[in-house]
């Protein structure tokens, strides 16, 4: 364990109902890392992001999170997600708002920012995300991958130590992705941590530290990228990527 | 895509391209008749300024004249004439009927936004606000009237303050049926529209930190009150109409007052014609104004702001 040891996820089970979709399930991330998590849909990558910042319940494990423990009954769930940003497979920006609006919503009501500086600060992080000309628009008004970028730019006007990101550009046309993954890429140079879910291989391949591969809820293999992408040592781990790449 | 310009709604495009002959008969039509409303009003307030109170401000007899001078018109110059006659008496009906009405919706909403959120957000409040929301609404609203007014003799509790603004206490009891029952009726408008707001405007309020009611009041309810408008708007055109059951707790508003002159003068057809229209202007602006309204607060993706 190193000193800069960020994030500690240890044996998180959890269930709906019946069914088990995490089942002991470890990783550690050290500030600065990116984590991708891989694996089939259904395998419990979203649920585990989920369960990181409480908008799921694990019920068995621990979560450290600098720290201090995630699950917690006691830990001030809104207190978590002010320093834990997400963004998600289907955008979820406020309809109702601007990119400005959506941007300066948590810095004004959550942090208590005043209205003008809350203002700034939203456009300080549209302009990050290339998104200078776009304070005004509405939601409906924007592609797609403009749309992810606004909540990229939302949650981190917060000023998160930690991003997650479910799928950011599943929900996208491919000529729309590549400009969300030069934000991700971005933000990795910037040295961020950041704990990502997606099918995007090569966007892992390149920024990763360390790739975990999920199938049934449960960790098969994990380790740098080089080593599980050129030679996984299970074989699950090598027929997922085959049937990835031979979508690719 | 992105755009300066919203784009059009439907209905700004078809009104764009009616600068009719009807379009501006309907407002002239409504010029007149609230100008007609709010000069009646002012003369009745500042005690018959312009003509004495109780007379209609054009003479009868005038209108018979003039009207018998043309022909083909003389046969209907006395039926005027009385129609004119009955003016000050309609437009001292029509405040009352437009006064409960705005207030008894104007609290009512009040009110029905908390319950709709209940209904939908709430755990134990949820079923405080079925049980009201059924209770008021499935039970005939005139039997809500009786039972404040001649049951709970609510008229002679009237707070002090409240007391004496309007001629009669009776109609407070009024308001206050009107405001429940219609509470529970926007409640159901209100709940529907929060209900279509997408699960994931939830989500991404939380993950951002606010707590459960922030996210209902910053993010769920600008969308969703939009989503309202049109079924509100029905409320709206309900409660001016059924604002007449105040005549049975005698409360003297527009269908009260036009009742008692037509028992006394047995001109039923007549007097519930230009009742009926009057009832029909105070509708047709209702539902204009709100079109106004939508067309003001519209938002592109939201409700008739989609270009869907």
């Amino acid at each position: 364990m190193s000193d800069d040891e960020f994030l500690r996820v240890s044996d998180v089970s959890k269930w709906y109902g019946e069914e088990k979709v995490l089942e002991e399930v470890s990783f550690e991330m050290d500030r600065g890392d990116v984590t991708v998590l891989i694996g089939p849909s259904g395998s419990g990558k979203s649920t585990m992001l989920r369960c990181v910042n409480r908008l799921a319940e694990a019920q068995e494990g621990s979560i450290l999170l600098d720290g201090e423990e995630v699950l917690s009954p006691d830990l001030d769930v809104d207190e978590l997600r002010r320093e834990v940003g997400m963004v998600f497979q289907g955008f979820n920006l406020f309809a109702h708002l601007t990119a400005v609006g959506n941007v300066a919503l948590g810095p004004r009501r959550v942090l208590g920012l005043s209205e003008t500086a809350a203002r700034e600060r939203a456009e300080a992080q549209l302009e990050r995300v290339g998104l200078g000309e776009q304070f005004d628009s509405y939601p409906a008004e924007l592609s797609g991958g403009q749309q992810q970028r606004v909540g990229i730019a939302r949650a981190l006007a917060m000023e998160p130590k930690l991003m997650l990101f479910d799928e950011p550009t599943s929900a996208l046309d491919p000529e729309l992705i590549g400009e969300v993954l030069e934000v991700m890429h971005g933000l990795v140079d910037e040295g961020m941590t950041m704990l990502v879910v997606t099918h995007e291989m090569s966007f892992a391949r390149e920024v990763a530290d360390e790739i975990v591969f999920l199938d049934d809820g449960r960790v098969v293999e994990r380790g740098p990228p080089e080593q599980l992408f050129d030679h996984p040592e299970e074989e699950r781990t090598g027929r997922f990527l085959e049937r990835i790449a031979s979508h690719d | 895509m992105a755009s300066a310009t919203r784009p059009a709604t439907v209905r700004e495009r078809v009104a764009d391209s009616d600068r009719s002959v009807g379009r501006l008969l309907l407002v002239a039509a409504g010029a007149l008749f609230w100008g007609w409303l709010v000069v009646s009003w002012v003369n009745r307030w500042l005690g018959g300024v312009l003509v004495p109170v109780g007379q209609p401000l054009v003479p009868a007899g005038a209108v018979e004249a003039t009207l018998a001078a043309i022909p083909g018109l003389a046969a209907y110059a006395s039926d005027a004439a009385f129609v004119v006659e009955l003016t000050p008496e309609l437009a001292r009906g029509t405040w009352l009927t437009v006064v409960i009405t705005a207030v008894s919706l104007a609290v009512g909403f009040v009110l029905a936004v908390p319950l709709a959120v209940a209904r939908v957000y709430g755990r134990f409040s949820a079923w405080v606000s079925l049980g009201y929301t059924e209770l008021l609404r499935g039970t005939p609203l005139l039997a809500q009237l009786f039972v404040l007014y001649y049951g709970l003799n609510l008229a002679s509790y009237v707070p002090g303050a409240l007391s004496g603004v309007f001629a009669r206490d009776v109609v407070w009891v009024a308001i206050l049926g009107f405001t429940l029952n219609g509470a529970a009726y926007q409640a159901e408008y209100i709940r529907g529209a929060l209900e279509s707001v997408e699960e994931g405007q939830i989500t991404a309020g939380r993950a951002i930190g606010l707590s459960k009611l922030e996210t209902i009041y910053y993010v769920v309810l600008p969308q969703g009150l939009r989503y309202a408008i049109p079924s509100w708007t029905n409320e709206f055109v309900y409660l001016i109409k059924y604002s007449s059951l105040a005549g049975f707790i005698t409360v003297p508003e527009l269908y009260y007052r036009a009742d008692q002159i037509a028992s006394e003068t047995f001109r039923y057809t007549l007097i519930f014609v230009v009742t009926g229209v009057t009832y029909l202007a105070l509708v047709l602006t209702a539902s204009k104004l709100m079109e106004r309204v939508e067309d003001r607060v519209a938002i592109p993706g939201i409700g008739s702001g989609s270009e869907e």
